[in-house]
């Protein structure tokens, strides 16, 4: 303890000097953590517009049917769909399916038709699961939205939801009648009159441009599907089981793929893995600050200190005892930076988060977001981990040349 | 208690071969020795040979009838810890330690604990009357007061010999005179060995055995 003792009070001679190396640790801190808080933001962001979105946390498809065209008809489908959806009802795991359709096919207003990409829901499940009313709040507010709703559950009647993107294109809106075509499960042509009974801002424009949504019935009536389904959303009761979920769900329904979310999000994925790239350097160069004040700052307090060294070497300190001396320094320049750091990331993430910034839409979206920087323990613990890390080796030079003097000459010092 | 055999060092000092050449010499238990020599005789060489912080080119250093010149490095250090204390000119106390925790440094690094180290260290100070002064740090400290501090750093772990260089030449006449009748009281009273390194007539006047240096050579030893 006595080394450690020596070592606060050596930090605490040059306070100044002390103060300054402080600040870097504290600003790369400071830096790191609020990044991995507005990562883990976007992430939840994405990962919940990915699972509210549609996908659930877990999808099951028939076999190949995530990969080609395929996936937007019915050639290949689970062939007894809301059966399969029945029996994983049961499973205590599961708090909900969603059986879908999804289909292809040319919507016509008078002389305009307009191709489409169509999802079939069941309109009393989906808004209880999904984020469709906060789709449609963003439809209300386009021209022509005014009034949008969801589908009735009532299946004889045929209404439809567009896109803000597709409506525009057919001049369409609230309360209009349109046709919708396709080909049925044999292959044959079908048409079914539909009244738009609202309009869907999903955040994308190719998707708002082309997309649309009908209840289960009206789909299955367009497409003569009878029991057979495109995909089943299956909702879990606990979310962070999903990957556990995935393999067991995976073995009792062997004749189906099952896939997690977060393997279908290919957004969510891409994003992930630039935002670990941005991040990642920026993480490298501000270790890489650190590493370097700190060296600088105990390399010059070990020149100053030659001749104290000398002498703890001539009362009989061992050069591991001077190496342990600086790596004490270093352990209570980074606690302490890491302290001080922690008390100024969260006061800051409380002051940004209450300002209620509004970021811009990011490329490729309709509309932005407000900025909610999250509470990572888990990141701080990471972040301090890494700078005290990042300390320890920056002390390991300053330590080395310290107990490699020979004590005459550092005796001799002046 | 001290026996330097045949000891050789040298180095290069501003182009001119400088150190000490084949010196020999014995310190007994208890005495108060003197190198004594003008600037550059070897004096300085002479005490960090007899205080292993440095290596002889040549010859032999016995503390206690063992030989320890040719011990490793670590066991050196060890041996310093334990059974060495040095007193320096310019008192070379740790700056940002009490006078009282300077005193129990010695002791903790030994692995004395603090409850234990602080009654010895107490009882240092006190003999060499600082006791009013133990919580004052170096920079508080006159520089009388700083080397009765130093001295009562190199005497708390009890050790056979206290090697000091130059202990008087930073103060003036009037604090040195106390110092060196404190270092002979303590060496009657303790038993220990003071190997001093001086050139000050007062310290030599005070000494049991004198051992005259010139050019790194042994030219003379005096029992006064």
């Amino acid at each position: 303890m006595i080394l450690a003792r020596l070592a606060l009070r050596n930090l605490l001679r040059q306070r100044r000097r002390t103060a300054l190396t402080l600040m870097v640790v504290v600003a790369g801190f400071l830096a790191l953590s609020l990044a991995g808080g507005f990562m883990a933001q976007t992430f939840q962001g994405l990962s919940d517009a990915a699972i509210r979105g549609g996908l659930g946390h877990l999808q099951v498809l028939p076999p190949g049917a995530a990969e080609g065209d395929e996936a937007q008809s019915l050639e290949k489908s689970l062939p007894d769909g809301e059966a399969l959806a029945a029996r994983l009802r049961t499973d205590p795991a599961v708090a909900e399916v969603l059986p879908r359709i999804q289909f292809m096919g040319l919507l016509s207003s008078g002389a305009k038709s307009v191709a489409f990409l169509g999802t079939a829901v069941d309109p009393v499940l989906e808004p209880k699961h999904m984020a469709t009313t906060e789709a449609l709040t963003g439809g209300a507010r386009a021209a022509g939205g005014a009034g949008s709703r969801w589908l009735s559950p009532d299946p004889s009647l045929r209404e439809v939801i567009l896109g803000t993107g597709l409506a525009r294109a057919l001049g369409a809106s609230v309360g209009s009648s349109l046709t919708l075509m396709s080909t049925t499960k044999d292959g044959a042509l079908n048409a079914v009159d539909v009244d738009v009974v609202g309009l869907q801002d999903l955040g994308l424009r190719e998707l708002n441009d082309r997309f649309l949504t009908v209840s289960l019935a009206t789909a299955s009536q367009l497409l003569d599907a009878g029991p057979a389904r495109s995909r089943l959303s299956v909702v879990l009761r606990r979310p962070g089981d999903t990957a556990a979920e995935q393999a067991r769900i995976q073995a009792l329904l062997a004749e189906t793929s099952v896939k997690p979310w977060f393997e279908l999000a290919s957004f969510y994925r891409q994003v992930k893995l630039l935002y670990f790239a941005i991040f990642g350097f920026m993480g490298l160069v501000l270790f890489l600050v650190v590493l370097l004040a700190t060296a600088n700052t105990l390399l010059m307090s070990v020149m100053e200190r030659v001749r104290e060294f000398g002498v703890l070497r001539a009362m009989g300190l061992q050069p591991g005892q001077l190496l342990r001396l600086l790596q004490w320094e270093g352990a209570f320049l980074g606690l302490l930076g890491s302290a001080l750091g922690l008390a100024v990331t969260l006061l800051l993430r409380a002051g940004l988060n209450a300002l209620h910034l509004q970021m811009p839409a990011p490329p490729g979206t309709s509309h932005g977001y407000e900025l909610n920087i999250h509470f990572v323990p888990l990141v701080y613990a990471i972040v301090a981990a890494g700078l005290q890390a990042t300390i320890q080796v920056s002390a390991l030079f300053p330590g080395l040349k310290a107990a490699r003097l020979r004590i005459v000459e550092a005796l001799r010092h002046v | 208690m001290l026996q330097l055999c045949n000891l050789t060092r040298a180095y290069e000092l501003g182009g001119e071969r400088a150190g000490v050449f084949g010196v020999s010499l014995a310190v007994p238990k208890g005495c108060l020795a003197v190198l004594a020599g003008p600037s550059g005789s070897g004096k300085t060489t002479l005490l960090q040979l007899a205080g292993l912080l440095d290596t002889p080119d040549e010859g032999e250093v016995r503390l206690g009838g063992e030989l320890v010149s040719s011990l490793p490095e670590k066991a050196r250090c060890d041996l310093r810890l334990r059974r060495l204390g040095f007193v320096f000119q310019a008192f070379n106390l740790v700056p940002v330690l009490t006078a009282l925790e300077n005193v129990m440094l010695p002791l903790q690094l030994q692995g004395v604990t603090e409850a234990e180290a602080r009654p010895r260290a107490e009882a240092a100070l006190d003999r060499v009357g600082l006791a009013d002064r133990r919580h004052h740090r170096p920079g508080q400290l006159s520089g009388g007061q700083q080397q009765r501090a130093a001295i009562a750093r190199a005497l708390a772990p009890d050790p056979l010999l206290v090697l000091a260089d130059e202990p008087t030449a930073s103060l003036d006449h009037a604090h040195g005179g106390p110092l060196l009748d404190l270092m002979a009281e303590l060496a009657a009273e303790r038993g220990a060995t003071f190997l001093v390194a001086s050139h000050d007539p007062a310290v030599i006047a005070r000494a049991h055995r004198v051992f005259r240096l010139m050019d790194g050579m042994l030219v003379g030893e005096e029992r006064p």
